[in-house]
Parts: structure tokens; C-alpha cells; sequence
């Protein structure tokens, strides 16, 4: 049996032939990917969710949250308390890492990253909750302790909704 | 004996390398034949949550979401059914090699096209699966061990065996090599100049949080005395810069021919230790199969000689050794450079070579070397 070759590889040079735009195709392609993972690499010295910056198990903070919703005249009511529509928190976000945010928990990539996406829940949330009339915001009171220090203490506002009478 | 032994049937390694070999110099695709076969199964690992979210009928975008980019509109829940079951569906025809050429691509967008529907999909594990989907996806990893081998041979009347028959292009496996090393880079640099991580606080916090969970999961006699040691401070402050270098030296390490044995079983050792101590999803499984692409992307450049070669054939999974059997013939093997080895060496070289066995043999050659020296120094 002869030398049975894969498609472009040309038997007896030992090279594989392309055209030559297909050849600096792919060099510019490899070049570019590599590009590209340098930069998102050093990227995530300056992202708080280090996103393909694989830098896992970075911290062992923690978080909690009181969110309460602020109505039109001005009360401020715990998410847990009943909400107009029926609504609830948990089953709004469906994810273990913003579900039940009263109870002090490990930040899920990082201190930084879990009250990101706390602050786009409650906007995500207030946008979502359209059989509620009276809530003007939503706010979270966040307590983080970064690597055992703090607390640090945020407030996250939601945007205004339109639909609190 | 040496002068019966045939000669590795390679070629001598051309004098002078340069980055167009990467490119243009065909090699075997069988380290990313094998990485294929493993990551079909992954990839339905990966997506098995979300499958089991569409059966009940929920989608990504019935709950909170964040989208990567402000500007794209919101993508409809029924794209990410089609996305995960299409997906599926393909991972299983890529873990089989049918019709490689066109599932690999489809099964990385819509792997990728599931990870892109929410911020809150992306995981380091399936960023990496990404990486080892690319790879798979852009070499012609279905040439070998495959469906499609099968298929092609079967119209062509090639065997397994013929010269060239798993050789392509592999600029992706390098590519691949680039990426994987520099996940452990990263990884490591970033803890390293982590004062809190390269101190051990971080471990340590860690572990008394969790000493709860680690009581319960061991047994009675276990339990007090292993939560002791792994809430003690000063063990994370000797674990933790260990744990760094471990990552360093597999980022450095997997690179020389010299330390790139000890590197991928110190990288294998590292992903079961992880898999144990935490929740990874399916980083283990990916990161242990890509190991094989450190391989030499060279099919039979060994010669082994040996009585019965039956199962040297069925674990070399990666075509490294030329089998010859020789009825009643001792073990030998001849190395890429023309060295004949006998006896212990001929079988740690044999057996270090063979993904299955290499986890266990390379321990207990260590093992077996270091107490060969204090004999040797005594005699």
C-alpha cells in the first residue's frame, strides 16, 4: 500500500502545499487568536469578572445584601415580603449565586463580580416585573468582606421604572 | 541482540526548525483524535443542565440575564434549545468521528453561542472547552480513530497502519499547546503576586468555611483530625505557594522534553486534586484529555520488539510504537534516536507511553529509581 496522505499534504515534499493567500490566512488567523488571548489575559487585571483571563479561585470573599423595594411614596420593602404580581426574587434570578442575597455567602468569582451582577439583577428584575404598580426602584445594600477584610459597604440603585404609579 | 533490532522507521528530525513547520510540516493528528474522543462526552457533560432546563421548559431568558454586548438584541429562549440540543447532538457524532469535518464546527458554536447568550454562562472551564472545541474543530482530527477513517478506508482499501494515513496539518495543535500552557500561566502568575493568595489566606478562609462539609463527608475516626490540619493557618501558608508553582512549573515545565513527562503527570496529579476539593463542572475531564496533546505528534517513530504485542497495540492510542512480535523474543525497544533498551528501561519506556498506564508507572519508576540509588551509592 502506497503513502496514503491527508488532503494538502504533499507526498514525497514532506510540506503541506496551500495557495499562498490561504497560507498567510492561517498564519493571520494563529497570529490574531494569540492577539487576542494576550489582551484578554492582561484584561483581566482590570475586569472585575476576568472574563477568559483565567484567574480561577481568585478570592475567598464574601457578600450579603438587604434589597428592598422602594415604592412611589416612599416605602422601602424587603424583597422577601409579597410583591405586587406575585413576584419572587429567587425565581426571578434563578441562580444559587443571587438567590436568597440576606444570607452571607462566598462571592462567586470575586467580590467585584457578584455585586456586578447583583447591581444587573435588580436593573434585569425592575424591568422584568411588569404586574408590579407601585415600585419605583429596586435597592441593594451590599455588606462584602474581601478576603476576610471589611466590610465593605455599596449601594445599588435599579433604574427608575415607569410603571409605579 | 542490538543488531537484530529494526530501525524507528521516522525520519531524522530536519536540522534546522523554523515557525513555518508549524504550518506547512504534516505530523500526526492522533493527539487530537484522542482529545475529540474525550471531548465529545464533555461537551455533553457541559450541556447537560441546560438540556435538562429545556425538558421543563425553561429557557435562559425566563430568569436574569446579562447580555455580553449592550448592543445585540435579545436573543429568543427558543434559539438556545435549538443551540443546546443541535449541540448535543453533534457532541455525540464528534466523540464517534462522523462527519467530523462538519460536527466539530457546528458543536463550537453552539457551545459558544450558548456561553455568549448571558454573562452569567461564562465558567474558566468553558472557556477551555472552547479552546479544545477550536482545535478539534479547525485540524482534520477526524483522520484517525474515527468513523470517518473507517469510512475512507473502507473506500480506499487503506489500513490503519499505512505511512501518512493520520498525517495533516497541526498549526491548531500547536495553537492549542499555546493556549493550554497559558491558562496555567495566568492562573498561577495571578495568585502569585496575590499576597493574599500566595499567603494562604485565601485557601485557609476557604477551608474554614467549608470544614463543615468536609466533617460530614468523612468518616467518624477521619473527620476531627483532617478538619484540624485543613484549618490550620500555617498549612496554607506552605500549600498555597506550592499550589502556585505547581502551576508555574506545569506553564514552563510541559514545554522542554526533559521536564514535560513529570509536568503532564504533575498537571494530572493537580486537576484530581482539584476535581476532589471543588466544584469544577468539567475542567477535570478537559484539562486531564488535553494533557494528550504534549504528545510528539509522531506515529511508530519507536520500534518495540516482543513476544505478544496484542496489548501494547490496544493501549497505544497515540501510534507511538512500530509493534513487531517476535515469538519467545525478550522486550526491546528502539527510540527515536537509534537507542536499543532492555529490560527495566525498555518497559518504563514502553509503558510511560501509553496514556492509560502512564499515571501509575511514572510514580513507581520514581519510586523504583530512588531506591536503586542509595544501593547503588552503598555498593
Amino acid at each position: 500500500m502506497g503513502l496514503v496522505a491527508a488532503p494538502g499534504v504533499a507526498v514525497g515534499s514532506e510540506r503541506i502545499v496551500r495557495p499562498r493567500w490561504r497560507a498567510r490566512l492561517v498564519r493571520g488567523f494563529a497570529a490574531l487568536v494569540l492577539v487576542g488571548h494576550g489582551a484578554l489575559l492582561v484584561r483581566g487585571y482590570a475586569d472585575p469578572h476576568k472574563l477568559f483571563a483565567f484567574q480561577p479561585f481568585n478570592e475567598s470573599s464574601t457578600w450579603r445584601a438587604e434589597v428592598v423595594r422602594v415604592t412611589a411614596d416612599g416605602r422601602r420593602v424587603p424583597i422577601e415580603e409579597p410583591w405586587p404580581g406575585g413576584y419572587d426574587w429567587d425565581e426571578l434570578v434563578g441562580w444559587g449565586v443571587l438567590e436568597r442575597p440576606t444570607v452571607l455567602r462566598h462571592a462567586y468569582s470575586g467580590l467585584d463580580a457578584s455585586l456586578d451582577f447583583l447591581d444587573e439583577a435588580i436593573d434585569w428584575v425592575a424591568d422584568h416585573t411588569p404586574g408590579d404598580a407601585e415600585t419605583l426602584y429596586l435597592e441593594a445594600v451590599t455588606e462584602g468582606y474581601r478576603n476576610t477584610r471589611g466590610p465593605e459597604v455599596r449601594v445599588l440603585r435599579s433604574d427608575v421604572r415607569e410603571e409605579a404609579g | 541482540m542490538t543488531a537484530t533490532l529494526p530501525a524507528p522507521a521516522a525520519a531524522p528530525a530536519p536540522a534546522r526548525w523554523s515557525l513555518d513547520d508549524i504550518f506547512d510540516q504534516p505530523a500526526s493528528l492522533r493527539p487530537l483524535a484522542v482529545l475529540r474522543i474525550a471531548v465529545g462526552p464533555a461537551v455533553l457533560v457541559h450541556l447537560a443542565p441546560f438540556l435538562a432546563d429545556t425538558l421543563r421548559g425553561v429557557t435562559y431568558d425566563e430568569r436574569f440575564s446579562e447580555p455580553w454586548w449592550g448592543f445585540v438584541p435579545e436573543v429568543p429562549g427558543a434559539v438556545q434549545v435549538l443551540l443546546v440540543w443541535t449541540g448535543a447532538v453533534a457532541a455525540v457524532a464528534l466523540g464517534l468521528g462522523w462527519r467530523t469535518r462538519l460536527v466539530a464546527p457546528i458543536t463550537w458554536l453552539c457551545v459558544a453561542g450558548n456561553l455568549f447568550l448571558s454573562q452569567h454562562h461564562f465558567r474558566h472551564n468553558r472557556a477551555f472547552l472552547l479552546f479544545l472545541l477550536g482545535a478539534v474543530a479547525l485540524a482534520d482530527s477526524g483522520r484517525v480513530l474515527s468513523l470517518d477513517a473507517r469510512r475512507r478506508r473502507a473506500r480506499t482499501g487503506a489500513a490503519p497502519t499505512d505511512p501518512g494515513d493520520d498525517l495533516g496539518t497541526v498549526w491548531p495543535l500547536w495553537l492549542l499547546r499555546v493556549l493550554a500552557a497559558s491558562v496555567y500561566l495566568s492562573s498561577g502568575f495571578s495568585k502569585l503576586i496575590d499576597p493574599d493568595w500566595s499567603g494562604g489566606l485565601v485557601l485557609w478562609d476557604r477551608a474554614v468555611r467549608y470544614q463543615g462539609e468536609v466533617h460530614d463527608r468523612l468518616p467518624g475516626f477521619l473527620a476531627d483530625p483532617v478538619v484540624d490540619v485543613i484549618t490550620a493557618r500555617w498549612v496554607h501558608a506552605v500549600t498555597s505557594p506550592i499550589a502556585v508553582a505547581i502551576e508555574l512549573f506545569i506553564a514552563f515545565g510541559i514545554w522542554f522534553p526533559r521536564t514535560r513527562l513529570a509536568a503532564v503527570w504533575v498537571a494530572g496529579f493537580f486537576h484530581v486534586s482539584i476535581e476532589l476539593a471543588a466544584s469544577v463542572e468539567v475542567f477535570s475531564l478537559a484539562a486531564i484529555a488535553a494533557l494528550v496533546i504534549w504528545a510528539t505528534p509522531a506515529t511508530r517513530d519507536r520500534v518495540v520488539v516482543l513476544d505478544d504485542g496484542r496489548w501494547v497495540r490496544r493501549l497505544d492510542w497515540l501510534a507511538r510504537f512500530d509493534v513487531r512480535e517476535v515469538p519467545g523474543a525478550e522486550l526491546a525497544v528502539t527510540d527515536r534516536d537509534g537507542t536499543v533498551r532492555t529490560g527495566d528501561a525498555a518497559r518504563w519506556l514502553l509503558r510511560s507511553r501509553l496514556p492509560l498506564l502512564f499515571p501509575f508507572v511514572a510514580p513507581a519508576h520514581l519510586v523504583r529509581a530512588a531506591r536503586r540509588r542509595p544501593a547503588a551509592a552503598s555498593a
